[in-house]
């Protein structure tokens, strides 16, 4: 193909846009051409490293070199990749037959912003930008290994979208890598936006109730989990990582149990796991004592619960559901708003509503502490997506004691366990007990 | 040997701790009950160490895996069915156990089906699962319910209810002779190991087991039977004992917790319990199931790609188990459950002879193998 024809072939398709930048330098028997898209690249920077030295060079071998040997030069493949790079924000030159590609790119989301989900009080506040490269490069200066690889996929036929998976080449579980690989290769959806989204369509079980990878903003975190042989997937232009094989513990940890010493962080962890169970078990807890089995308590305090039932209409399943849906409603409420209101919200929802509730005998003050201890246990639970599945397991657990009764709710919670035991991501187990004997030479096999 | 093998023989000596096995001893506390209780821990672990042994020799094979190889077609597939509905026998006793219990001490005015429905549904999914789930599931169960039962255990042995003279007192029937049902309830406790015929597939690699091993599992028994007998003398004595149905429920119920939320140890009792119970038709379940497999080809039942066979055998388990929760109360649940573990004290060391053939047998496949 001469480069007539590449040049035609270039200007079709861009032909309906009005966003393509053509320009001709012409001086001094040099000649070159050159493609961009004007609101990708960095015109100073176009200016100081192509057009200025174009017109210094003494002929166009030199010119040649000298783009070559500059640190933005990618080689083009092909015409079709060439296209793809102009629009993503390179700049493309054409000399003779010649295609060069010099990455101009103007970032202006390169920031790095500090950490809004995932908080932590110790620990660096650190969290990914939303630029690719830029949280390639936090990544990479935080984790020195000449091992640490990073693959590059292009997915989503309408959008595009560049994703990077990055692991320890030494470390890196193999079989999760393969399954993440493959699953990558089958996906073929239109757009995808979000890395979260990514996370739905990898997982391929439509009725999944437990987040099979584990999202995070935190630089360290992935650092951590990658010397741990995980691997990660961090989506351009998404400030969330993905983080794959995920275990259930993984959404139990913060980043901090590793920098308190050991007796707090012992304490912490205790904190929390009560908290999960408080969370899970409390409502479900109060409908099967004070409609099944009120005997199960002692004397003194069936009878203050009895007591502060009196006037309440309801069955007490119907109270707990009521409440809960409240509850559910004002966290609900409280994301969406925007931050100068949304205080108000819940002072409103929660301070009044819940004197009003128990004055109005519609609640039994002691519903009103369970269901802010259940909401207070809700957040200790520290990765996000878990907090959200939680709020649904305890609904269903509420359902099976409200059938079954005391009975119900704790085979319930043996069978909760059983589900997360029975459930994989990437090929691992997601719920089991330490597995120290890895290290060691293991004495049991996998059946 | 692998901390999950342990599980197996523990759970199998715990479990029946609330099951009918106590009430069998006691029933026979003045005819034969302390002599057959030593009597099963001389014979037992004898038992546990040739099974385990033989299994060992075999690391990752199931026993249906070694019969299709030793043993001929007519045999192999009318006896694994037995060892099918032997497994799924003794995962219905527990169950209808605590059913009753349940019933009687939770929640007297729920349908009776709809209690053992509670039970049958949270396990039953659970027994298709792979054998390695089943592991990670019991240890994790097991590591929420067992220090609350030990707490329980330590409550019964510091109570100053507990007269240790009534203990002394049944000590003294030693010198009869053992009772055959007596006899055989205890042995049932050892043959938690028997679960190796399909958890086997899990121990790939070989494993070691010797006097060590089988020291620490005599220890472990003799503690239980302990508990499960001299404990409810002790609270009750010996007179009458013979008449309680749950012996142990109600020693339970005799233990109180001062500051605690929840005053009446019952109740935790039989709540952890649940989970042990659990565990225990868990196991019993998914060893039968797996056999079944060997049996039928449920993998021909296909309806649009989604293989629908592994659910036949459900229907068929819920149906039996909620026919004889129905049909069966306590003093039939205590014969039926007797009768069954007479049969297996005769059915086990017959098993050790077939062992023997297995083995001679797998010798020739390897040498055959080799050439």
């Amino acid at each position: 193909m001469s480069s007539e024809e590449i040049l035609l072939w270039i200007r079709k398709q861009f032909e309906n846009t009005t966003e393509l930048t053509q320009k001709t330098l012409d001086y001094d028997n040099k000649y070159a051409l050159l493609f961009y898209v004007k609101s990708l690249i960095d015109q100073e920077l176009l200016q100081k490293l192509i057009i200025k030295p174009f017109f210094e060079m003494a002929n166009e071998n030199q010119f040649k070199a000298y783009l070559i040997a500059l640190p933005q030069f990618q080689k083009a493949e092909s015409k079709e990749q060439a296209v793809l790079e102009v629009t993503n924000g390179h700049t493309l030159i054409v000399i003779q037959h010649d295609l060069y590609l010099i990455d101009l790119q103007l970032a202006t989301n390169n920031q790095v912003s500090t950490t809004s989900v995932e908080t932590t009080i110790h620990g660096s506040n650190i969290a990914l930008s939303e630029n690719l490269m830029t949280n390639i490069n936090l990544i990479r200066s935080y984790y020195h290994q000449a091992s640490l690889s990073i693959e590059y996929f292009t997915k989503g036929e309408v959008n595009q979208q560049k994703i990077a998976i990055i692991y320890d080449k030494e470390h890196v579980n193999k079989k999760a890598l393969e399954i993440i690989k493959q699953k990558l290769q089958q996906l073929d959806q239109q757009v995808i936006s979000a890395s979260t989204e990514l996370n739905n369509y990898l997982n391929d079980k439509r009725f999944s109730l437990f987040p099979q990878m584990l999202m995070t903003e935190r630089p360290d975190r992935i650092v951590y989990n990658i010397a741990g042989g995980k691997i990660a997937l961090i989506l351009d232009g998404n400030a969330q990582s993905l983080i794959a094989p995920a275990v259930f513990f993984d959404f139990m940890t913060t980043m901090e149990d590793n920098y308190h010493t050991l007796f707090i962080s012992l304490f912490v962890r205790i904190l929390r796991y009560a908290g999960l169970f408080v969370s899970i078990l409390l409502p479900g807890l109060y409908v099967g004592i004070t409609s099944f089995a009120p005997e199960v308590f002692r004397t003194e305090l069936a009878l203050t619960v009895a007591g502060s039932r009196i006037g309440v209409p309801f069955s007490s399943f119907v109270e707990v559901l009521f409440m809960l849906f409240f509850m559910e409603l004002l966290l609900e409420a409280s994301i969406r708003l925007p931050k100068v209101v949304s205080a108000t919200a819940t002072t409103v929802g929660g301070l009044i509503l819940g004197t009003a509730v128990t004055e109005a005998a519609l609640a039994s003050n002691i519903m009103v502490i369970i269901v802010s201890a259940v909401a207070i246990s809700t957040f200790v639970i520290p990765v996000n997506e878990l907090a959200f599945t939680i709020r649904i397991v305890r609904l269903i657990l509420l359902l099976i004691t409200s059938v079954f009764g005391l009975a119900g709710l704790t085979l319930g919670l043996y069978g909760l366990i059983m589900y997360l035991v029975y459930l994989d991501s990437f090929g691992e187990p997601y719920l089991r007990l330490f597995n120290y004997q890895k290290a060691k030479k293991s004495s049991e096999g996998q059946a | 040997m692998s901390r999950y093998y342990y599980y197996l023989v523990l759970i199998n000596m715990i479990a029946n701790v609330i099951a009918s096995v106590p009430a069998i001893l006691l029933h026979f506390h003045d005819d034969g009950a302390v002599s057959a209780m030593i009597f099963a821990v001389v014979l037992g672990p004898i038992l546990v160490f040739y099974f385990t042994r033989f299994f060992n020799h075999f690391p990752g094979m199931t026993l249906p895996e070694l019969l299709q190889k030793t043993t001929a077609k007519w045999f192999y597939n009318p006896f694994i069915l037995f060892l099918a509905i032997t497994w799924f026998i003794a995962g219905m006793i527990t169950l209808i156990t605590y059913t009753f219990l349940l019933i009687r001490y939770l929640t007297p005015e729920m349908p009776i089906i709809q209690i053992s429905l509670t039970i049958l549904l949270a396990v039953i999914f659970g027994c298709l699962m792979k054998t390695d789930r089943v592991f990670y599931t019991i240890e994790i169960i097991l590591l929420l319910t067992v220090p609350l039962t030990i707490l329980v255990f330590i409550k019964a042995y510091t109570n100053e209810n507990l007269r240790w003279e009534f203990v002394k007192e049944a000590a003294l029937y030693f010198n009869q002779f053992p009772n055959l049902n007596a006899f055989s309830a205890c042995f049932f406790l050892f043959l938690g190991s028997a679960n190796l015929i399909i958890f086997n597939r899990f121990f790939k690699n070989k494993q070691n087991f010797g006097f060590k091993q089988l020291t620490l599992i005599v220890a472990i028994s003799i503690m239980t039977l302990f508990t499960t007998y001299f404990i409810p003398i002790g609270f009750n004595g010996v007179e009458g004992i013979g008449e309680l149905v749950y012996p142990w429920i109600t020693t339970s119920d005799s233990l109180r917790m001062k500051f605690s939320l929840i005053e009446r140890v019952l109740f935790i009792f039989l709540l952890f319990y649940l989970g042990i119970a659990f565990l225990s038709i868990l196991i019993h379940w998914h060893v039968s199931i797996e056999l079944l497999k060997y049996v039928f080809n449920f993998e021909k039942f296909k309806f649009k790609g989604f293989k629908f066979g592994v659910f036949l055998p459900i229907p068929f388990y819920i149906g039996v188990s909620l026919y004889f929760v129905r049909l069966l109360d306590e003093y039939q649940l205590f014969r039926f459950s007797s009768i069954f573990y007479n049969i297996l004290i005769i059915f086990f060391p017959m098993m050790l002879i077939l062992f023997f053939f297995i083995k001679r047998r797998m010798k020739n496949v390897k040498k055959a193998e080799q050439n």
